[in-house]
C-alpha cells in the first residue's frame, strides 16, 4: 500500500467526497458542469446518479450521511461492528451500532477511485488473506486491517452456510485484528419448523452477543420503531417493483442498486425511506406518460441479471445497459421477500416471505431472524440451487414475471458458491427459454478482466444468440 | 502389513471392498469428516471415505464445477463420472466448504447424463457451523433425518444397541490410533509421515473390525522398532490431502512428517464418542464439536492452540503450511497461522497447490527443500 494512502483516513476520505458529491447541484448548471472537471473518474457516476432528479440527488446525500455516521461514530460514543450487505442492519440501529457495510463501501470505492480497492485487496494477500477471496469484502476489509479506518469493535456476519468466502473474510478479520466475533448460520432449508427455530435461537443468541458487547439492553420501542419504518419501505420497494413489470420499465438503470443500497444502509430508517419516496414518485410519473427509464426512451431488451452487477470501472455497465437500449430487470441484491413484494404473491408460497410482527419482544426477534435468512443472497443459494426457494427457482420466476429476454450471471471469481452451480443453473435456465450469459470478470476489480473484454464478450453474446 | 495399508490407501476398489461387495453388502461413501460412521457400520454398510485419488484429468469435473473451484471436488466427480465409484450403494455429501458442498448437485446433474453415474442413494447432510446447543440439537435431528433415509432405502433398523455397539468400535479404533500418534511423536519415530498417512487413509476404506486388528498389530510391531532418526521434523497443516505421494515428496532424504492437522488426518480421529447416553445425539455432539476445521468460522484461537500443543509435543521443527487453490477457508487460516507460530519462533511455509497427481512435484520440492535448508542453518546457528 503507498503511504499516501496511508496517510488519510479511510472513512473520513469517502464521507468528503461523497459529501461534496452530494452538494454539487446546488450550484448553478455551469458551475455544476465545470466541477464535474475536476472529478474526471467520479463524473461519470455522479452525473447519472444526478441526471435523476431528486432520486439521485437524495441517494448520493444518504451515502454522504452514513459516511459521516461512520467517520464520527466514536466521537459520539458508539460500538461499530463491521458487518455484510445481506444483513439487514435493523438490530445495530435498534442497539446504537454503528453498522461498517464491507461490500456497499467497496462499491463506493469503484465509484470514486480510478484505482478502485486494488491497493486494499492487495493489501490483504500481503498479510495473509488467500487472493482468491471475494473481492466484495477483501476491497474494504484492507482498509481496516491496515488501520486507516475507524476503530472496529466486532465482526458479525450471517454468511455460514451461504457463503464460504463472506463468512471467512470476517473471521480472518476478526482473528487477525484479535476482535469479538460473531456469525448467525444458515441451515440449507429455508421453511419449516427446524429452520425457523434454528434461525429464531441464533438470532437470540446474537442479541445476547451485543448486550455483551455494548453493555446496553436492547431497547424494544426502538426496535417496534425500526420495524415499522421498514415495513413501510417494503411497500414502496413493492410498489417499485410493480412497476417494473411495466413495457417499458419506467424505472432507470440506476435505480435497482439505489434501492438495494438504500436498504442496505438504513433499513428501517428514514433515510432510506426517503429514497424510495424519491423514486416512486418519479416511476409513477414515466409510467403515467407510458415513458421507459432509458435514456434512450427505446427500450429494446429486457435483461433479469441472476446474481450481482458489475460495479468497476465506473459502472461503465450501466453505460452498456442503457447505450444498448437493454433495460435492467433487476437482479438477486433486489429482492427482500417482503411478504407484499410481487414476486412472493405470483410465484411463491407464503411461507417464503417473512412477516413483520411487532406485538412483543418475541414476536420482533422472530421476525428479525426470518428476515434476515430471507436477505438476498441468503435467501437463494443457501441450498441445492434446484431445491425449492432457492436459486434456479427464483431466477426462473423473476425473469418471466419481468419478461425478461436473456439472464446475466456476474460476480466475482471468489464466489466459490455460486461458481460450483452457475454452469448447471445456465443450462437449466436455457433450457427453460432463457439465453443465459456467464460473465467471467470480477464485479469489484477490473484487473481480473477489463471492462473492454468484459463489455465485448457481452455484446458478442448479444450478436451470436441474435438478441440485439 | 504396511504393504496391506498401502494398497487399501492407494487403491479405490481395494481388496477389503471387493470382498465386501462380494458378499452382496453395501457401501456407502461420504465426502467429509463430519459424517459419523459409526450409523453406517451398524446398519451393516461399509463406510467409504470418497477421494480424488487418482484421477488423472477434470474433463469431466470441468463440465459441471466453475472455473475457479478447488481441484478436489473436480476429481471425485471425475472418478464418479469414470465410474470409478461405482462400487458404491451410496453417497452423502456434506457443506464442508462450498466447492465441496456443489458436488451434491455436479453429481446429481451428471448422473441424469449418463446412466449410472450416481449412487442408487444420495444424500445431502447439513452440517453447522457453530457449535452451540441449539445446532447441537438441529444436527442431532439431521442425523436423525439421515438414519431414517437410510434405514428406509436399505431396509435395515438401526437400533440404538447398535449404535452403541459400533461406537465402541470405533472407539478402540480411536484409542488406537491416539497410542499410534504419540509413536509417531516419539524422538526416533518407528515409521514415516507417508506410512502414517497410509495406515490413517486405510481406516476410511476397510471394515472397521479388520482395520482395529491391523492396527492393533501394527502399532505392536512399531513399538518394537528402533525408529528413525536425525531428519528434519514437519507437521504437515491445511487443505485436504489423501495422497500419501503429497508426503514422501516433502519428507524426501531430509525430513519426516510426524505430525498433522489435516482432514484425512488426526483430525479425522480424535476425541471418543460417549459410550452412554443417547447414541444419536452423543455422535452428533462429537462429531460437530471435535473437527478442528476452518468451517467452524470464529474459532481461530482455539485451532491455533492445537497447533501449538502439537509443535511442543511433536518437537516440530517446522510447519508446512499448504492448500489447494481456491481453498480460502484453509488458504487464509494459513496466513494467521503463520504470523502466530513464527512469532513463536516456529519456522513455517505456505505452500499453495493443485489437488491431484502430483504435477507439480519438481516445484514443490525445491520449496520444501529450500525450507529444511532454513531449519537446519538455523539449528547449525542455534
Amino acid at each position: 500500500m503507498r503511504n499516501e494512502t496511508r496517510e488519510y483516513n479511510f472513512d473520513w476520505m469517502l464521507w468528503n467526497l461523497f459529501a461534496a458529491a452530494s452538494r454539487l447541484k446546488s450550484g448553478t448548471p455551469k458551475e455544476y458542469r465545470v466541477m464535474l472537471k475536476y472529478i474526471p473518474y467520479f463524473n461519470r457516476i455522479v452525473d447519472t446518479l444526478l441526471e435523476t432528479g431528486e432520486p439521485g440527488q437524495k441517494f448520493l446525500e444518504v451515502c454522504s450521511q452514513y459516511m459521516e455516521n461512520l467517520a464520527f461514530a466514536k466521537e459520539k460514543g458508539k460500538k461499530t461492528a463491521v458487518t455484510t450487505f445481506c444483513f439487514s442492519p435493523s438490530i445495530f440501529y435498534a442497539m446504537d451500532i454503528m453498522p461498517i457495510c464491507l461490500e456497499i463501501l467497496t462499491v463506493m470505492m469503484t465509484f470514486i477511485y480510478k484505482r478502485g480497492t486494488a491497493e486494499f485487496l492487495d493489501y490483504c494477500n500481503e498479510i495473509g488473506f488467500t487472493e482468491t477471496s471475494c473481492s466484495s469484502q477483501r476491497g474494504t476489509v484492507g482498509a481496516y486491517l491496515a488501520g486507516i479506518g475507524t476503530d472496529v469493535d466486532m465482526f458479525i456476519t450471517d454468511t455460514p452456510g451461504v457463503c464460504d468466502t463472506n463468512a471467512n473474510a470476517f473471521s480472518f478479520a476478526a482473528a487477525y485484528l484479535n476482535k469479538p466475533f460473531f456469525q448467525l448460520d444458515m441451515p440449507p432449508d429455508l421453511t419449516g419448523g427446524r429452520s425457523n427455530e434454528y434461525h429464531r435461537e441464533d438470532f437470540k443468541a446474537l442479541i445476547r452477543f451485543l448486550e455483551e458487547q455494548t453493555g446496553k439492553r436492547l431497547d424494544p420501542e426502538r426496535l417496534k420503531e425500526n420495524l415499522r419504518e421498514l415495513a413501510k419501505q417494503d411497500e414502496l420497494i413493492a410498489a417499485l417493483e410493480d412497476l417494473a413489470r411495466m413495457v417499458p420499465n419506467p424505472l432507470p438503470i440506476s435505480y435497482n442498486l439505489m434501492v438495494y443500497a438504500s436498504r442496505f444502509l438504513f433499513a428501517g430508517m428514514p433515510e432510506c425511506t426517503g429514497v424510495l419516496e424519491s423514486m416512486l414518485k418519479t416511476a409513477r410519473e414515466n409510467a403515467t406518460k407510458n415513458i421507459s427509464g432509458l435514456s434512450g426512451g427505446v427500450e429494446k431488451l429486457r435483461a433479469f441479471f441472476c446474481y450481482i452487477d458489475h460495479y468497476a470501472q465506473n459502472m461503465q455497465f450501466w453505460q452498456m445497459l442503457d447505450g444498448n437500449g437493454i433495460c435492467y430487470q433487476g437482479n438477486i441484491l433486489s429482492h427482500f421477500w417482503a411478504p407484499n413484494a410481487p414476486y412472493v404473491s405470483e410465484y411463491h408460497q407464503e411461507e417464503a416471505a417473512y412477516h413483520i410482527d411487532t406485538t412483543d419482544i418475541d414476536a420482533m426477534i422472530n421476525s428479525l431472524g426470518i428476515i434476515n435468512s430471507r436477505m438476498p443472497m441468503i435467501k437463494s443459494i443457501r441450498g441445492p440451487y434446484d431445491a425449492p426457494h432457492m436459486w434456479l427457482e427464483d431466477t426462473l420466476s423473476l425473469a418471466k414475471m419481468y419478461s425478461a429476454d436473456l439472464i446475466v450471471y456476474n460476480g466475482t471469481p471468489g464466489c466459490r458458491n455460486t461458481w460450483g452451480m452457475v454452469k448447471l443453473l445456465a443450462r437449466d435456465t436455457e433450457k427453460a427459454g432463457y439465453p443465459t450469459h456467464i460473465m467471467y470478470a470480477d464485479a469489484f476489480d477490473a484487473r481480473v478482466q477489463s471492462w473492454e473484454a468484459t463489455e465485448e464478450r457481452f455484446m458478442e453474446f448479444l450478436k451470436v444468440r441474435r438478441l440485439l | 502389513m504396511m504393504q496391506e495399508f498401502l494398497e487399501a490407501s492407494t487403491t479405490l476398489h481395494n481388496r477389503h471392498v471387493t470382498a465386501w461387495k462380494k458378499d452382496g453388502k453395501k457401501v456407502v461413501g461420504y465426502t467429509c469428516s463430519y459424517v459419523p460412521d459409526e450409523i453406517f457400520h451398524s446398519a451393516g454398510i461399509l463406510p467409504f471415505r470418497i477421494r480424488g485419488f487418482g484421477a488423472a484429468e477434470t474433463t469431466i469435473g470441468d463440465t459441471y464445477f466453475g472455473p475457479f473451484i478447488c481441484s478436489l471436488p473436480k476429481c471425485m466427480l471425475q472418478l464418479a463420472g469414470e465410474g470409478k465409484f461405482n462400487f458404491l450403494d451410496g453417497a452423502i455429501i456434506t457443506p464442508g466448504c462450498d466447492s465441496m458442498r456443489r458436488l451434491d448437485e455436479c453429481w446429481r446433474k451428471a448422473g441424469s447424463d449418463v446412466e449410472g453415474v450416481l449412487p442408487p442413494f444420495f444424500f445431502h447432510y447439513g452440517v453447522p457451523h457453530k457449535y452451540a446447543d441449539y445446532t447441537i440439537k438441529w444436527f442431532t435431528e439431521e442425523t436423525r433425518r439421515l438414519i431414517a433415509a437410510v434405514e428406509a432405502h436399505f431396509k435395515v433398523k438401526i437400533t440404538s444397541a447398535d449404535l452403541q455397539q459400533s461406537i465402541k468400535i470405533y472407539n478402540k479404533s480411536r484409542t488406537l490410533l491416539d497410542r499410534f500418534e504419540e509413536l509417531r511423536t516419539l524422538d526416533a519415530p518407528p515409521f514415516s509421515g507417508e506410512e502414517a498417512l497410509a495406515v490413517i487413509l486405510a481406516g476410511t476404506t476397510m471394515p472397521r473390525e479388520t482395520y482395529n486388528a491391523l492396527l492393533a498389530k501394527f502399532i505392536a510391531r512399531a513399538e518394537k522398532s528402533p525408529g528413525i532418526q536425525n531428519r528434519v521434523r514437519l507437521m504437515l497443516v491445511g487443505s485436504a490431502n489423501d495422497d500419501v505421494g503429497l508426503v514422501r515428496v516433502i519428507e524426501g532424504e531430509k525430513a519426516i512428517v510426524v505430525a498433522d492437522n489435516l482432514c484425512f488426518g488426526s483430525r479425522f480421529y480424535s476425541d471418543q464418542v460417549a459410550e452412554e447416553g443417547d447414541p444419536v445425539f452423543e455422535l452428533s455432539k462429537r462429531y460437530l464439536g471435535h473437527n478442528d476445521c476452518p468451517r467452524m468460522y470464529g474459532d481461530y484461537r482455539r485451532r491455533l492452540d492445537i497447533l501449538a500443543r502439537k509443535v511442543e509435543k511433536a518437537k516440530i521443527d517446522g510447519v508446512i503450511l499448504q492448500n489447494i487453490r481456491f481453498c480460502d477457508l484453509h488458504g487464509s487460516e494459513n496466513g494467521l497461522f503463520e504470523r502466530d507460530l513464527e512469532a513463536k519462533g516456529v519456522p513455517c511455509m505456505r505452500l499453495e497447490r493443485e489437488y491431484g497427481p502430483l504435477v507439480e512435484t519438481g516445484r514443490m520440492k525445491m520449496r520444501v527443500d529450500a525450507f529444511i535448508e532454513r531449519i537446519q542453518q538455523r539449528r547449525a546457528v542455534a
